[in-house]
Formats: structure tokens, C-alpha cells, sequence
């Protein structure tokens, strides 16, 4: 009997480990959930519009509904934008099954990036369809979105322009900085656009 | 050696619970949720805020969760190797005789250490799949070689039993489980980068989705888990025939991995149903973990305890 009574301890001591560990895992998976998929609202984006390499006209209205990446390079850099290109289309393969999530690179160089130099640049990284869009515009314009909108430095265009990429929701709000020279900042931004898709129909 | 045994039990549960907390690490995303080590965003305490992150790293990397979820899971570490190094410490001082048992808890002793420090491979390598997996089994077989000592520390105690006449068929069990238990626990690991890696390149992929992209693997794991199961059951029966000569760890260990096996089935259906639900997937790891220690035990009390 003495032994019995023992393995019923046993048994009560082990089920409330596994209760107690279960509720606290339950408690942390959901904690952790909700720290990856509550993005404050950062900001909202006014409308504007540029030009994509197409020649057709790009802007605030071309991105409603779709989750947007956004990021300023320039065709002719050769310091942190290779990197950058690389993981945008890095992501532009990751999000190839869905249309929800859009691609957006513009150029801080417009006066050399013209829609053709826009257009091989496209090509080179393996673009073949339009969720990835490249833009020109006027540098006073890209000067304001850069500065103004994402309150990213533009001082000295096109040289130093921001490496940070630019997570913008369906309705045209900001969420989030990356960035977009870091593996690791790309994996977040993955998650969150994946947390953000979910909302959208 | 009373007290030695009951410690090197609590060191066993430190293992596991170490072993837990990784797993949540690994169901919540959290691996990365310190991007240095051992310190985490260059404090030896998770920063609290924002405004405490040093100046070289990208502030989108800072979640205060994920964080101190990597974090909890290093401090735990540390604490089994404190624990691990204190038991090889006291067997090298009173147990010197005995030596699988110092055998052992030095071999685990090195394994902790080296554990740790490949926590840091870990996390540089960002969550290289393999180097993830590699952790894992690093953490289940510091596991069994520390239920090994505690078996051999048990067997010393509990002299009547020591030296069983055990029926030679048993261990060829012993050792079959044990090793049909390993191919299913790679498997599974297996399926699990899979499926992480699923979701890296193609984030918008559901959890059913990427299960079902897995493929073949599934089909197999599934099919040699229900075998598993059914030979663990099995061989609970065969030890039913022989149940006065059998020591009682063994028992334990045989009645512990049949009732573990039916839940790893049942939380398998919970996959093929509701898909991967992270709870069930944190247990899912744990019990296999569990299972394998038990088999480990197992295999431990089928051989004899030689005092040299």
C-alpha cells in the first residue's frame, strides 16, 4: 500500500509539471505571437506619384490593397545597393505564389536611371512580372518621400541614400523599417509581411 | 550515494527543462531574439527598451519577447551545466571506483560545455538547420548519459536488483527500440528544417500547406512511429511474462515510453488535423526527447553494474 500511495504522488507531482509547463508554454507562444504580429502604425503615406519603368504612372493609389516593400537605390551604385537588390529579390522570389505583397525600389538617381536603364536594371535581377516595380520621378519628389514621408536621410543623393527597407500595409501605412543589407532584419520583415497578409482578402 | 542519486535525477529534469525551453525557442521564432551571444544585444540582462540597444544594431531586430524567450532558454543552459559539473565533480571525489559513473558525468560535463558554447554557433550561423538540429540531439544525449549514470547510481543502490537475469531477448529489444527510436527521431528533425526552411521561401505558405509539401517524409515518419508504438507495447507485454526478475527502473522506463509513444501518435494526428499547432509541436519534441531518455534507461538497466 505504502508503495501505492507513493506512485500516486508520483503521478500527481509529474501532472502538475506538465500542466504547469503547458499553461506557461501556452502563455509564451501566445505573448510571443502578438509581439510579432502587433506593427505599430508608424505613420501614413500622402499621396504621390512617380513613374514606373514601364512609362506608366505609379503612386500612392497602385499600392492600396497590397502589402509594399519600399527601397531607394540607384542602377549605378556599387556599395550597400547590390545587397539590397539581392535581398529584395530575395523576397520577390519568397513572395512569387501571391500578389498581395508588391515590390518597390525607386530611384534616387533620375537624372541617369532613366525608364530604360530602369528597365535592363529590372531584368538583370531576374524581374519578370510587375510585383516588383522600379520608379523615377522628380529628385525634389523622391528628396520629400525619402526625408519627409519616411523620415529617412537624403542629404547627399544619390550617394548616400537610406539601405532601410519600408514596410507599408494595404492601406498605405507605415509599419515597419528593415534593414535591408541584414539577413536577419529580412527574416523579420518575412514574418510581419506574413502576419499582415493574413488580414488582407 | 542516496544523495548523489537524487541529484543526479534533478539533473536529469534541469536537462529536460532546458530541452523545453529550447523547444519553445524553436516553436516561437525566438533564436534569433538575441542577435549576440552569450550577451544579448550587448547586455548580460535583455534590454528593456528600445532606447538601450547599442548603436550598431538595426533596432527591427529588437522584440522584447523573443528576447528574454532565447534568453530564458541560455540561463537554464547554464544551469544545468552548473548542475552537470557539480555531479562530475562529486563523482570524481566520493565515486572514484565506479567508473561509468565517472565516466559519464565527465563525458556530459565536456558535452554541457560544449553545448554552450555551441549555442553561439547557433546563433551566428542564424539558425542554420542543421547546426539547429545538431543542438538538439547535443541536449538528448546529455540527457542519456546522465539518466545512464543515474541508472548505474540506481542499480548500486537497489543491490537485490543489480544483478538481473535478464532474459537475453530483452536486450536485443532494448537495443532495437532504441535504435528504430533514433531513425524516427532524425526523421522528424528532418521534417521539422523542412518545414523551417518551407517557411523561409515561402512565407505565405499555411502550416497544413507546408506539411503537405514535406511530402514522403511524413508519410514515413508516420508510418514508423505507429510501427514504434506498436513495438514498445510490445515489449511492455514480453516484460509482463518475466515482471519478478526485471529491475523496477526498467519497468518504469517501459511503462513511461508506452504511454509517451500513444501521445506522440495522438499529438501526430493533431498535426495531420489541425495542422502545425505550436503547443502540440513543443510537446511533440519534448516527449520525443523524453522517450529516447527512457529507451536510454532502458538499455542502461539491461546491463550489469560492474564495480571496478
Amino acid at each position: 500500500m505504502a508503495s501505492k500511495s507513493k506512485h500516486t504522488t508520483t503521478i500527481v507531482i509529474l501532472a502538475l509539471v506538465v500542466l504547469i509547463l503547458g499553461v506557461t508554454a501556452t502563455f509564451v507562444i501566445i505573448e510571443a505571437q502578438s509581439s510579432q504580429s502587433d506593427l505599430e502604425i508608424l505613420g501614413t503615406v500622402p499621396p504621390f506619384e512617380l513613374t514606373e519603368r514601364s512609362g506608366l504612372p505609379f503612386g500612392t493609389d497602385e499600392m492600396k490593397g497590397k502589402l509594399n516593400v519600399i527601397d531607394f537605390i540607384f542602377t549605378s551604385c556599387e556599395g550597400p545597393c547590390p545587397v539590397m537588390a539581392d535581398n529584395m529579390s530575395t523576397l520577390y522570389q519568397a513572395f512569387a505564389g501571391s500578389d498581395k505583397v508588391q515590390l518597390i525600389s525607386i530611384s534616387v538617381d533620375p537624372s541617369r536611371d532613366r525608364l530604360q536603364v530602369l528597365q535592363e536594371y529590372a531584368q538583370r535581377n531576374g524581374v519578370t512580372d510587375n510585383r516588383w516595380v522600379f520608379l523615377r520621378g522628380e529628385i525634389d519628389t523622391i528628396k520629400w518621400l525619402s526625408e519627409g514621408v519616411f523620415k529617412l536621410s537624403a542629404d547627399d543623393l544619390p550617394g548616400a541614400h537610406s539601405t532601410k527597407f519600408i514596410l507599408i500595409d494595404d492601406r498605405g501605412q507605415i509599419r515597419g523599417y528593415y534593414s535591408g543589407t541584414d539577413k536577419a532584419s529580412i527574416n523579420i520583415l518575412k514574418t510581419h509581411i506574413r502576419e499582415l497578409a493574413e488580414d488582407i482578402t | 550515494m542516496r544523495s548523489f542519486q537524487k541529484f543526479t535525477l534533478l539533473t536529469v529534469f534541469f536537462v529536460y527543462l532546458v530541452i523545453f525551453a529550447g523547444g519553445l525557442v524553436r516553436v516561437t521564432g525566438a533564436g534569433l531574439g538575441c542577435p549576440d551571444w552569450p550577451k544579448c544585444f550587448g547586455r548580460w540582462i535583455p534590454p528593456t527598451s528600445i532606447d538601450q540597444l547599442p548603436p550598431d544594431i538595426d533596432p527591427a531586430q529588437f522584440n522584447i519577447t523573443l528576447a528574454w524567450i532565447e534568453y530564458t532558454n541560455r540561463l537554464v543552459g547554464m544551469i544545468v551545466g552548473i548542475l552537470i559539473a557539480a555531479a562530475a565533480i562529486w563523482a570524481i571525489l566520493r565515486f572514484r571506483k565506479y567508473k561509468r559513473i565517472v565516466r559519464g558525468t565527465i563525458a556530459a560535463a565536456i558535452l554541457v560545455a560544449f553545448q554552450g558554447w555551441y549555442g553561439s554557433v547557433v546563433v551566428s550561423s542564424e539558425l542554420n538547420q542543421t547546426i539547429v538540429t545538431v543542438h538538439y540531439f547535443l541536449a538528448i544525449l546529455i540527457a542519456g548519459i546522465m539518466i545512464f549514470v543515474y541508472a548505474q547510481v540506481y542499480a548500486l543502490q537497489n543491490r537485490e536488483q543489480s544483478h538481473p537475469q535478464i532474459p537475453p531477448d530483452i536486450r536485443w529489444w532494448s537495443l532495437g527500440l532504441f535504435l528504430l527510436a533514433s531513425v524516427q527521431l532524425f526523421l522528424g528533425t528532418q521534417i521539422r528544417s523542412t518545414v523551417e526552411q518551407l517557411a523561409q521561401n515561402y512565407p505565405l505558405l499555411s502550416g497544413t500547406e507546408r506539411l503537405v509539401q514535406v511530402g514522403i517524409v511524413n508519410h514515413i515518419h508516420l508510418a514508423l512511429g505507429l510501427t514504434l508504438a506498436a513495438a514498445i507495447w510490445v515489449f511492455g507485454l514480453r516484460i509482463r511474462k518475466n515482471l519478478d526478475i526485471i529491475p523496477s527502473l526498467l519497468k518504469f522506463g517501459a511503462a513511461g515510453a508506452a504511454i509517451l509513444a500513444a501521445i506522440q501518435i495522438i499529438l501526430g494526428l493533431v498535426f495531420i488535423v489541425f495542422g502545425l499547432v505550436s503547443l502540440a509541436q513543443l510537446f511533440h519534441l519534448c516527449i520525443a526527447s523524453i522517450i529516447m531518455g527512457l529507451l536510454i534507461m532502458i538499455l542502461s538497466s539491461t546491463f550489469k553494474m560492474k564495480e571496478n
